[in-house]
């Protein structure tokens, strides 16, 4: 007689899958750091998405109150309609948070969403995308921007990344 | 998350499919030498890549690799006689060489040259590190020899084995990449296994659960590295390597010999884990072989005269439930080897990877997968030779090393990477 998991394992098993979905959207928030980057965020976001934001800038402004940085600044991510989003209020929402710079890029930003993402307990990661010219040290001052902060940090050969790895996280 | 077509795409490897081509792009395991031992030796059938293959030693001592079946009605040349440099068919006598050229046909007159006529497909088979590897692909592609330490290593210093994978290949290389399994799966086995015990590392893999990962793209294929908290203002780095299209390293534990994987399809729905154990400085010691050989480590016990796990799906691996609740293992399933397998043949023949719901620490599997795709279309719109076929991509070690948390893995850890022939390895 076969074993329970033999029979379970045929193909013909396999295709009894349950359909149902196993998931809800979740809510991701992809920020550029650099205006190299900002403009492959931008490409990207042309796509149809389950519910991604992305953003192409950060900029701050002098506050004291909840949600600001130990600098007594309030950052603001702009989105690509031109809007000033709150920093910690779009961390606070997401499920995930993906930062993308350009090799050799300023990076440093990561910092302060990544102090946002610790706040607010969510995962940040890192993508490192190439640039026309950029060199090995490109890359690494790149990597040490990101490196302290992100949970997952991938270096890319490829711009296409962006996109492969938001469609396999579902954003 | 992958769409179906780009499944089916990476998934199927029979001949004239996209990824069926970039497979025969590379030298790959087919047999262990101990399968073909000695001139005249009993005939192997294996299927590889979809095709149904027969593997002999002729009387010289000649390695050959052909089409299972006789050209005259069809028979399995399994059954044929090894002998007088030749395997002859035991149906009507008909006798092929090495090359599968056809030298007999009894019925007819020698004279006649029909048997020149009769030649069956063959493929080139080396032996190299006490594997016999295969080359698929167009001959006047035929890349240089594989150069992977384990097979450059004297014999004494090197071990192989195989199981059969009752699963797609991709599902099971797949988990030769997914660092973030082991503290779970592999949990019990860190401090129990012969093969593993006993390293100073262990002890970071248990104490931080949650490891930060950084995955750089190389010319070979991918590094994985994954940093846990040490002591000192440190970090405890392991580094995986995987090769293209299915070569994984797994990162070292102390001075144990170093292991990992080849994933090999056999069809669409099976697939042959290869895996190696080596020391690059020193021999293996009685101790180690006799671990695993007796399927410690990441090797498994065999069904006697197979090399099919004795823990396999027939018998529910053996689950082990008492043991699963005391902390035994993790899952329940005795052994590293078939831990993976085990779940990796429950995700059914083909996984279904349109249900999956992967997360920001599966990137080394994205990338992989992105790799192979990007890898296979240039090779087969563009004639592209894909990453991982020249030899000096095969020359990458896996590394364990304790870093200053202000140094780049990249550098801190790149002679750690390199073979080093005479060198120990990087562990700790
Ligand atoms: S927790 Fe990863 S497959 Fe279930
Ligand atoms: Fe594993």
């Amino acid at each position: 007689m076969l074993s329970e998991s033999a029979r379970m394992t045929t193909a013909h098993e396999a295709s009894f899958r349950i359909q149902y979905p196993n998931s809800k959207p979740r809510a991701a928030r992809i920020i550029a750091l650099d205006p190299e980057s900002a403009a492959l965020v931008n490409e990207v976001s042309k796509q149809k998405w389950n519910g991604a934001k992305f953003f192409t800038s950060l900029s701050f402004t002098a506050d004291s109150g909840p949600g600001t940085t130990d600098q007594g600044m309030k950052a603001w991510l702009g989105d690509l309609a031109g809007r000033a989003m709150d920093l910690a209020g779009e961390v606070a929402e997401s499920d995930f948070v993906v930062v993308i710079t350009a090799a050799g890029e300023d990076g440093r930003a990561a910092s302060v969403i990544a102090a946002a993402c610790k706040a607010h307990n969510k995962s940040l990661i890192g993508l490192v995308v190439p640039k026309d010219g950029a060199s090995e040290e490109d890359v690494a001052t790149s990597l040490d921007h990101l490196r302290p902060h992100t949970r997952m940090l991938v270096v890319a050969s490829g711009r296409d990344y962006i996109e492969t790895m938001l469609t396999a996280l579902r954003a | 998350m992958l769409r179906k077509e780009q499944n089916d795409y990476l998934c199927q490897t029979d001949p004239g499919t996209p990824m069926g081509n970039m497979f025969r792009a590379y030298w790959m395991p087919a047999l262990l030498s101990e399968e073909l031992p000695e001139p005249d030796c009993p005939p192997v059938r294996l299927k590889l890549l979809g095709e149904r293959l027969l593997a002999f030693r002729d009387s010289e001592g000649k390695l050959g690799l052909i089409d299972e079946f006789c050209a005259h009605r069809g028979v399995s040349l399994w059954f044929g006689r090894n002998e007088d440099c030749g395997l002859r068919c035991p149906y009507h006598g008909w006798k092929y060489d090495v090359t599968g050229q056809c030298t007999e046909v009894p019925s007819e007159p020698a004279e006649s040259g029909y048997a020149k006529k009769i030649k069956l497909k063959n493929y080139p088979l080396i032996e190299k590190g006490g594997v016999l590897w295969t080359y698929m692909g167009p001959p006047e592609k035929t890349p240089p020899e594989p150069m992977y330490e384990f097979c450059t290593v004297p014999l004494n210093q090197t071990f192989m084995s195989k199981r059969l994978q009752e699963c797609n290949w991709l599902q099971a290389m797949e988990g030769g990449i997914d660092s973030s399994h082991v503290s779970f799966l592999h949990r019990g086995d860190l401090s129990n296994d012969p093969l593993f015990k006993g390293s100073a590392g262990n002890k970071y893999n248990m104490q931080d659960l949650s490891p930060v990962f950084e995955v750089v793209e190389n010319d070979g294929g991918l590094l994985i590295g994954a940093r846990r908290n040490a002591e000192d203002d440190q970090y405890y780095w392991r580094i995986t390597p995987w090769v293209m299209p299915c070569y994984t390293g797994v990162p070292p534990r102390g001075d144990h010999p170093i292991h990992g994987h080849f994933w090999v399809p056999i069809d669409d729905e099976n697939c042959w884990a290869w895996s190696y154990d080596y020391h690059p400085t020193r021999p293996l010691s009685e101790n180690e072989v006799n671990a695993m050989k007796d399927g410690k480590g990441i090797h498994v016990k065999y069904v006697p005269g197979t090399y099919r796990p004795l823990a396999n799906k027939d018998n529910d691996y053996l689950m082990d439930r008492a043991g699963q609740k005391a902390g035994k293992t993790f899952s329940g399933v005795e052994g590293i080897g078939m831990q993976d397998a085990s779940l990796q043949e429950s995700m059914g023949p083909i996984c279904d990877r349109e249900k999956e719901n992967l997360v920001g620490t599966d990137n080394g599997i994205i990338m992989a997968r992105h790799r192979l795709l990007r890898a296979a279309r240039a090779l087969n719109e563009k004639g592209i030779t894909p990453p991982g076929v020249d030899p000096e991509h095969h020359k990458v070690r896996q590394a364990a090393l304790l870093l200053k948390r202000d140094v780049q893995y990249k550098d801190g850890a790149k002679e750690a990477l390199k073979v080093k022939p005479g060198v120990r390895q990087t562990s700790v």
